[in-house]
């Protein structure tokens, strides 16, 4: 059957929000955790606040506590006090915005339980408008995945426009998979009940405006393009610190590590927005083809040497910020003799014609002194040191650092002469700040990929292949670590990790910069 | 550092020579970078205010200097009096504000007040003093002049955008004006009247975005609004009303005649005294169904109601009336002029002329 594109509404021509999503029932696995909390109805009541969603747009929360409807909405106003952007809470948005705020209790595994959210879904279609338009937010452990996506086939509540029905979209929280094959089962899981485009995988570090930002400088920018190669560019350095450790997350982190949590999907797609060759639209398809050219173009571990490449690490007790705090073993529910790897430091490689042989550093870490992600491009040198013979001149590389959180924004290093009789040098910043430039307080990343959901754009979402491509080539890596007697080096809580990291990159002749 | 520098920093208004504007400013940050402490001195636009009248003038700066936090820019505000005496002089000063963590971010402010023949050098003093590379928006505080065209032509030269507030109005003749020089000059004009609409233009759009909706804009048939106005014999309050009903003419592919009239539609007005202005209400009939968005300003919001045989749930918009300063920042925060204001203003003139006529 072939779908019939509507008109545009002519009265939004000129409005800032020219596109708006049809109203449609929004159902959240895992009401009742913490991320439904901190995060989404929080940035879902965002929206309804600063009028981007649509009239009848309604929210299900679902989930096994034995709430009702009232309960719930007065929990989840507690939320939007405390975590919404646009707190404290609004009296005549609240009230709007609960209006389409129900509760469904069940248990994920139960086919009775979906019987009773399809019969509240099938009611908010007559009394709300949703139009049978289905979005399942699946914020639950992977494990849950199979069971819930199974259910949904079998009780008939997934449905897609190019069979005929309005359309239905899913919505994957990282981690996708623990290795390449989990990855692959799950997507398997995945396309026997959805299509591949109804498939949304969230990674929130592609809701940030600083990261979107990436492909605006790049490619709306005349003057960076010619020089984004490896004729002027030295190498590149990927920082993403935080100063917290695992909070309370140890069992989870114990089975996943620094690498499984940050690198395989946060950094590739920093790595992969740097990296990538221009696409050819602005359009879901076109900006991921590129992405996973470069996830794919990424140079093997050298075997049996993948140390001079990859250097782990581990916190001990340290002081962050000026409070003491203790090791990893010592946290809570980790084990005292955990291998498990907070920090990690790469050096990776993007085989192809424009990056041949041009390195990216990588690292990501815990407990490290402070929390900042930051990518810096580092250039070669001028071709002819003019100035060497001159007194008192030290030429240093330009670096062009975008600094993606917090304090937002872009500098470039370069030198200039020092006012006076002789010639000395200094290098010297240009600086662009959002928080300087634009004042307001930008949207949170889990705002803008609700809304892209709604509007069924998966340019900002993780593909299938993408997900796959980043394991297959971690994976090899995390297998070494596992089988190895050796431990993470150790590295002081409130330090830039191990001494084998610096040591890594200083043995080409270069260090890290100090974000 | 000099008393009078320490003063501009702290946000005084401290009198300089004409012919060195540029250079007491550059020597103000110098001695911020060095005595001061994590001060960024920040631009997005040059923004260039006319003022006719010492209140004006005050006015302006105060409402610049706040719109200057959320849009970093050069501020000239210029006060003009070819009948005054023929002396010019010049002031700056700094609009600071904390950006948190103990950083300053400052914009620079010039005020200069010309009267006689000293008027005629106001124009290229200003287009010396505009920082390159930075769109100029131009606002024209209060009534729009209607002699001296050449004078608002050699302002309005480098300008990207002129803004008045058609609330200030006399007649339609003046909007005929705004209409001219978008027409007749590069300067594409933007009234804060139209910016004020935003919300109540979003809250009609929400009423067309469900599928189902889409297609009954072109059966409009009738469109009411009612509004508040303090003085209900103002043109300029009416303006907002105007636009209103113009755009949704526009858009739903209708055309308003000469003498004002708009076939198969019925377009009413009314304006209610009230101590503050405002639109109320709009009702639109369409075949088979009809829609009202109403403001509740207690609650601060619009509410939209489709009736008919449509299921669409109320919806609920956040609004405010807006203060001038915030009216000027949603306005340069959009990187062009809203093209559709030249779309409805001639509309909105054919209305208010006929109106005026009755």
């Amino acid at each position: 059957m072939t779908t019939v594109a509507l008109e545009p509404n002519p009265l939004r021509e000129g409005l800032e929000q020219e596109r708006v999503p049809d109203a449609s029932c929004l159902v959240i696995f895992g009401a009742s955790g913490d991320l439904t909390h901190r995060k989404l109805l929080p940035a879902l009541y965002s929206l309804a606040h600063d009028g981007l969603l649509p009239a009848g747009q309604t929210i299900i929360g679902f989930a096994r506590p034995d709430y009702g409807d009232e309960a719930f909405r007065a929990d989840i106003r507690k939320a939007c006090n405390e975590f919404a952007r646009t707190k404290p809470v609004d009296d005549a948005v609240w009230e709007n915005f609960a209006k389409g705020l129900f509760y469904v209790q069940g248990d994920f595994t139960e086919p009775e339980a979906y019987n009773r959210l399809n019969q509240k879904l099938t009611e908010c279609d007559r009394t709300r408008g949703t139009g049978g338009r289905r979005i399942y937010y699946l914020a639950v452990p992977p494990n849950f995945f199979p069971v819930i996506a199974e259910l949904l086939g079998a009780e008939g509540m997934v449905t897609d426009p190019e069979r005929g029905g309005p359309y239905t979209r899913v919505i994957i929280e990282k981690p996708f998979g623990h290795d390449l094959a989990t990855a692959r089962e799950l997507n398997r899981v995945a396309v026997t009940t959805f299509r591949e485009r109804q498939v949304f995988r969230i990674d929130h570090y592609l809701g940030k405006e600083t990261v979107q930002n990436l492909l605006v400088l790049r490619f709306a920018n005349g003057i960076f393009e010619p020089f984004w190669n490896r004729q002027y560019i030295d190498h590149v350095q990927l920082t993403v610190a935080e100063s917290i450790g695992v909070e309370k997350r140890g069992p989870y982190f114990e089975s996943a590590g620094i690498a499984r949590d940050i690198i395989q999907n946060h950094m590739m797609q920093l790595l992969s927005l740097v990296a990538m060759e221009p696409p050819v639209a602005f359009e879901a398809d076109a900006v991921r083809d590129e992405k996973v050219k470069v996830v794919r173009a990424l140079r093997d571990f050298p075997a049996g040497h993948e140390s001079s490449s990859a250097v782990r690490g581990q916190y001990t007790a340290g002081s962050v910020l000026g409070e003491a705090v203790p090791g990893y073993r010592q946290e809570e529910r980790v084990s005292p003799t955990s291998r498990v790897e907070t920090y990690a430091a790469m050096k990776v490689f993007v085989d192809n014609w424009r990056w041949a042989d041009v390195p990216f550093y990588l690292r990501a870490g815990k407990r490290l002194p402070k929390r900042v992600t930051d990518i810096s491009i580092h250039f070669r040198p001028a071709p002819y040191p003019l100035f060497k013979k001159v007194a008192g001149v030290r030429t240093q590389p330009n670096v062009l650092a975008i600094r993606i959180q917090p304090d937002e924004g872009i500098a470039l290093k370069f030198d200039s002469k020092v006012p006076g009789p002789t010639v000395r040098t200094a290098p010297v910043t240009m600086e662009f700040r959002y928080a300087t430039s634009f004042g307001a307080e930008p949207p949170e990343a889990y705002e803008r990929l609700l809304l892209e959901t709604m509007l069924g754009d998966s340019t900002l979402f993780a593909r299938r292949d993408e997900v796959e491509t980043a394991w297959a080539w971690l994976d090899p890596l995390l297998h070494v670590w596992e089988e190895s007697p050796e431990p993470p080096d150790p590295y002081p809580a409130g330090t830039w990790g191990p001494p084998s990291a610096d040591a890594m990159i200083e043995r080409d002749g270069r260090r890290w910069r100090r974000p | 550092m000099s008393d009078n520098i320490r003063d501009a920093i702290a946000g005084e208004e401290v009198r300089v020579d004409y012919n060195s504007i540029e250079q007491t400013l550059a020597e103000l940050w110098r001695i911020e970078k060095t005595e001061g402490e994590a001060v960024t001195r920040a631009a997005l636009w040059n923004v260039v205010a006319h003022a006719s009248s010492s209140e004006h003038h005050t006015s302006a700066s105060e409402i610049l200097g706040r719109a200057s936090i959320a849009v970093p820019q050069r501020t000239i505000v210029i006060r003009t009096n070819p009948e005054g005496p023929p002396e010019m002089a010049a002031w700056i000063s700094a609009n600071c504000h904390l950006l948190g963590a103990g950083k300053q971010v400052c914009s620079e402010e010039i005020s200069i007040v010309a009267g006689g023949d000293r008027v005629e050098r106001v124009p290229p003093l200003v287009h010396a003093l505009l920082i390159p590379d930075m769109p100029v928006a131009f606002w024209w505080v209060g009534d729009l002049p209607h002699e001296n065209e050449a004078y608002v032509r050699s302002l309005l030269g480098p300008a990207d955008r002129l803004i008045v507030d058609s609330v200030h109005f006399d007649s339609p003749e003046d909007l005929g004006l705004v209409q001219r020089t978008g027409e007749r000059t590069s300067t594409p004009p933007a009234d804060l009247n139209w910016v004020r609409l935003d919300e109540w233009r979003a809250a009609a759009a929400s009423v067309f975005d469900p599928p189902s909706m889409r297609g009954r804009l072109k059966t409009l048939r009738e469109i009411r609004i009612i509004a508040n106005v303090t003085d209900i014999a103002y043109f300029g309050e009416s303006v907002e009303a105007l636009y209103l009903a113009s755009w949704l003419v526009a858009q739903a592919g209708m055309g308003v005649d000469d003498s004002g009239n708009i076939p198969d539609l019925s377009c009413t007005f009314e304006f209610r005294p009230a101590d503050t202005r405002g639109i109320l209400r709009v009702d639109l009939e369409m075949d088979g169904s009809s829609a009202a968005i109403e403001r509740h300003p207690e609650r601060c919001v619009l509410t939209t109601n489709v009736d008919g045989q449509l299921n669409v749930p109320e919806a609920l918009l956040r609004t405010s009336r807006k203060k001038v300063d915030e009216l000027i920042v949603r306005e340069l925060k959009q990187p062009e002029s809203d093209r559709l204001l030249m779309k409805v203003l001639p509309s909105a003139i054919r209305i208010a002329r006929r109106r005026s006529a009755a």
